[in-house]
Formats: C-alpha cells, structure tokens, sequence
C-alpha cells in the first residue's frame, strides 16, 4: 500500500524535500532514471519515468519530451530558467526542485517504492 | 567616360568635322526622320556645353527614386540589366558600311534595302565618317545625291567602345544627344552599330528571358510540391549552427509533431525524433555547421545530415558506445557521452555515415513508419 502511493508524484515531493516548479498533476511514475548525460538518457530510459539529474539546461526539456519523460527533478537545489520551466510546462512536463543531492535522493526515492 | 572622350576629342580633332549620325530599324519612318533631322543641332550645342559632364549625375534620378518597394525592386532590376550588359549584346553587327568611293545614291539604296538612317563610312577598314539620313536628304534637295560620299559625309565621329555597360551607352547617349553610335572594339575595328531602340529591344529581350525562367521555375517548384503532396510527403530542412545549443531539439520536435499528426506510434516517433536530435547536436557539438533535410512520407522517415566539417578521423572510433570528442563547454550541458552515433544506428531502419577528415561528415538514416515495411 505504502508502496503505491510513494509512486505517484506529488506524495514524492515530501519524501525528497523537493519544490514544484510547474503545476503538478497526480500521475503515476513508471520508474526512475538517473543520468547526466543526454545521449543516455536518449538511449535507456523508459517512458513514464521521473528523470534525475543536476543538468538545468533547455535541452533537458528537449530529450524529456522526446522520450515521453513524466517529471524531471533537479538535484542540488538547482533551477533551470523560467523560459525553461515555462517550455516545459508547456509540453506537459513537471519539474521539481531538490536541495538533495542526486545519490542522497535516489536513496530516499528507492526507499520510498520509486523501482 | 574618361577613357573614351579623349580618344573621340583627338579624333574628331585629326579628322576635322561636323557631326555624327547613325542608324537602324525604327519602325515609324517620320519619327526616323524628324529624329535624325532634328538631332545634329541639339548634339552640336549639347556637345560643347555638356563635353565634361559625368556619368553618375545622370544616373542619379533613377537610383534616388524610391517611391514603394515593388517600384524600387522592378527599377533595380532593369538597372541590373542595364549594368551587366555590354554595347555588344545590343548593338547590331556587322553594321551596314560603305567606302569613301561610293555615291550619296549607292548609300540611299543601302539605307532603303537595310532599313537604316545611317551608314558608317570606311576608308581602308578604318572608320572615316558616317552619312545620315539627313545628309542623304540635303543631296536630293541639293542636287548632289549622285556625287562621291567622301566630300559629304559627316567627319566628326563619337562612337562607343563594344565593352561599355548599357548604362554608360543611355549616358552617351543622353550627353550627346544622337540618334546612334558607331561602335568599335579594342582594336578600333568597327564591329557595329547602336541605336536607343536596340539597347531597349535588348533589355526587352533579356527581361523577356529571366521572366521565362522564372516561370519556368515557378513551374517546377510547384510539381515538386505536387509531386510532394501526392506521396504525402513534408520535407523539413535546417541550417545546423556550430555551437548553437540553444536551437538543440527544434528540428526533431517539428518533426515530432508531424509524425504525431500523421497517427504513427509513439515507438517509431521517438526513434526518428532521437535520430534527428542526436544528428543536430553531432552537427552543434563536433562540426563547423552543416544542413539537416528530412523527409517524411507515407512509408519512411529520411534524415540527412550533411557537415562542412572537419570530419571524423576514425568512423569506427566514433560509433563506438562511449567514445567521444566532445569539448567542455559541450561536455558541461550533458552531451559527449559518446552515444550519438550509437544511438542513431540503433534507432534507424537504415543508416550510412561517410566522413573524410578535413572533408565533411555525410549521415543518412531512415525510419520505416509502419512495422513491417523495413524490408522495403
């Protein structure tokens, strides 16, 4: 049960101390990738997942969306710019924010039921 | 106009002279005559007062004149024309010539049969004069129509150099004010005539020609787009900047939306958005710019990717998993994980990659829309 419900988003939010940085819609994640390179996440991450990494560049949003990405979290405490943010949004994407970095949130998320 | 008028000065000095007239095929007889009637006078007077005035005064009023674009366009392209042809595109040659021994008479039948209002006179190959309509009537009144060319022929010649601009031959003729100028080559040889009327059949001829060609082209454009259209086919070209990761992923999520549009599945979509993708910033990251076309038609997704270069020393090296040749700045935004090409291959139908270092890089992949069809 716990389980279940860690894997929606906005119920992650709190277990990574994370800020939204679009509107947030209550979806189920398929998994998680974490990667800070974007061939490689071009390459092996699934759809549906939450995307981990530090890079807040727009090309983030590009490769998300092109692999049908769900949400992205930036760790570190960093924000892209809100052009970015605003891009995003517009493609259906949401973007949270963590002060965590990204082995201490993908601990947290594992632990959580995120697999 | 510098290089010219001295040699017309020193010849009209040597030679003695009156004036000079010419010819040619108007079609109105009476504005032939009272043309080249009325002319002689207005050039003595213009020539002595006018002998120094230059060529860009001239030209001035229709290069200031801008009323509205599509005004200013047509006029600067007539004087494009006007610029890039030479006297000899216009001029008619071989001229009609007589010799110092022929009679007023043999010129007038010459006039008639040729259709012409003036003849160069020749001497031993060498321009001596020329005879003019007028001259030829002034014979007739005077009597003298059967006497020798040579005592009656006008001896002060302006003539023109075959490689003048059309330009130029307006402003000698504007300056001057005559009817027609003999022309002669580098070597002084007269090689024609010209008149104002062959300078506009000639600019009417070549404007004639480029609006041919443009219909022509307009014409192909539109098969093209025809042909297009019947295999329901979008082509999507892009100029790839050197650097430019800021434009990363505008050509591929175009061509996202086309395919989404067209129903295909999400699968095929995104293995031709990520070929698109990793294409341009290969072109962003490793090369000096180049040109992405793609085609999207009822079977297959084309993507070419065409460089200037450098090119890449080792292709093998390159579609290694892992192996890159990204710098930092590139290497800072995530990219260089030596995946590109990898990816590409992986995700394309088919795929060819041609590259010579100090040359370019050649890619083309496809992706088949409908499983299946691979085999194709």
């Amino acid at each position: 049960m716990k389980l279940k419900s860690a894997t929606k988003l906005p119920a992650l939010l709190t277990v990574v101390e994370a800020r939204p940085l679009t509107d947030l819609a209550e979806v189920k994640l398929s998994g998680c990738y974490i990667s800070d390179l974007l061939s490689d996440v071009l390459a092996n991450a699934q759809p549906g997942v939450l995307w981990v990494t530090i890079h807040i560049h727009r090309n983030v949003v590009s490769v998300a969306s092109m692999k049908d990405i769900t949400a992205v979290l930036f760790t570190c405490g960093r924000k892209p710019e809100s052009a970015i943010i605003a891009e995003a949004a517009e493609k259906g994407i949401m973007l949270l924010s963590t002060p965590l970095t990204t082995y201490e949130a993908a601990g947290k998320l594992w632990k959580a039921g995120l697999r | 106009m510098s290089l010219a008028v001295p040699v017309e000065k020193k010849k009209a000095a040597a030679r003695g002279g009156q004036q000079a007239n010419g010819h040619k095929r108007f079609k109105n007889a009476r504005t032939r005559l009272t043309g080249a009637a009325r002319r002689p006078a207005v050039a003595a007077e213009r020539t002595s007062k006018t002998e120094t005035a230059q060529e860009p005064a001239m030209l001035a009023p229709a290069v200031e004149k801008t009323p509205n674009t599509a005004e200013k366009r047509q006029v600067s392209f007539a004087q494009m024309l006007v610029f890039e042809l030479r006297v000899r595109d216009a001029m008619t040659s071989p001229p009609i010539t007589a010799t110092v021994t022929d009679s007023l008479r043999t010129i007038q039948h010459l006039m008639k049969a040729h259709r012409v209002s003036g003849v160069p006179i020749l001497a031993n190959d060498v321009l001596v004069g020329i005879v003019s309509i007028e001259d030829i009537i002034n014979a007739l009144d005077g009597g003298h129509i059967n006497e020798s060319v040579e005592q009656w022929m006008s001896r002060k010649i302006v003539t023109l150099r075959d490689h003048f601009s059309l330009v130029r031959a307006v402003a000698e003729f504007d300056r001057h004010g005559y009817g027609r100028f003999p022309v002669l080559d580098a070597n002084n040889r007269l090689v024609g005539v010209i008149t104002r009327g062959d300078i506009t059949i000639c600019l009417m001829h070549h404007l004639e020609r480029r609006a041919e060609e443009a219909v022509a082209k307009e014409a192909a454009l539109v098969a093209t787009r025809a042909a297009d259209e019947k295999a329901h086919r979008i082509v999507i070209n892009t100029d790839v900047k050197s650097g430019d990761f800021e434009s990363a992923g505008k050509l591929s999520q175009r061509m996202r939306e086309v395919l989404r549009a067209r129903g295909v599945v999400p699968d095929i979509l995104r293995r031709a958005a990520i070929i698109a993708y990793e294409a341009e910033t290969n072109i962003i990251i490793h090369s000096l710019g180049g040109r992405i076309n793609t085609s999207i038609d009822a079977v297959k997704v084309r993507i070419k990717a065409v460089d200037r270069g450098p090119g890449i020393e080792n292709v093998d090296l390159a579609m290694q998993e892992g192996w890159s040749t990204a710098g930092p700045l590139a290497r800072e935004l995530g990219f260089g994980a030596g995946m590109g090409l990898p990816n590409i291959k992986r995700c394309a139908d088919e795929f060819t990659i041609q590259s010579e270092l100090g040359g370019g890089t050649r890619l083309q992949a496809a992706v088949f829309l409908h499983k299946g069809d691979t085999r194709l």
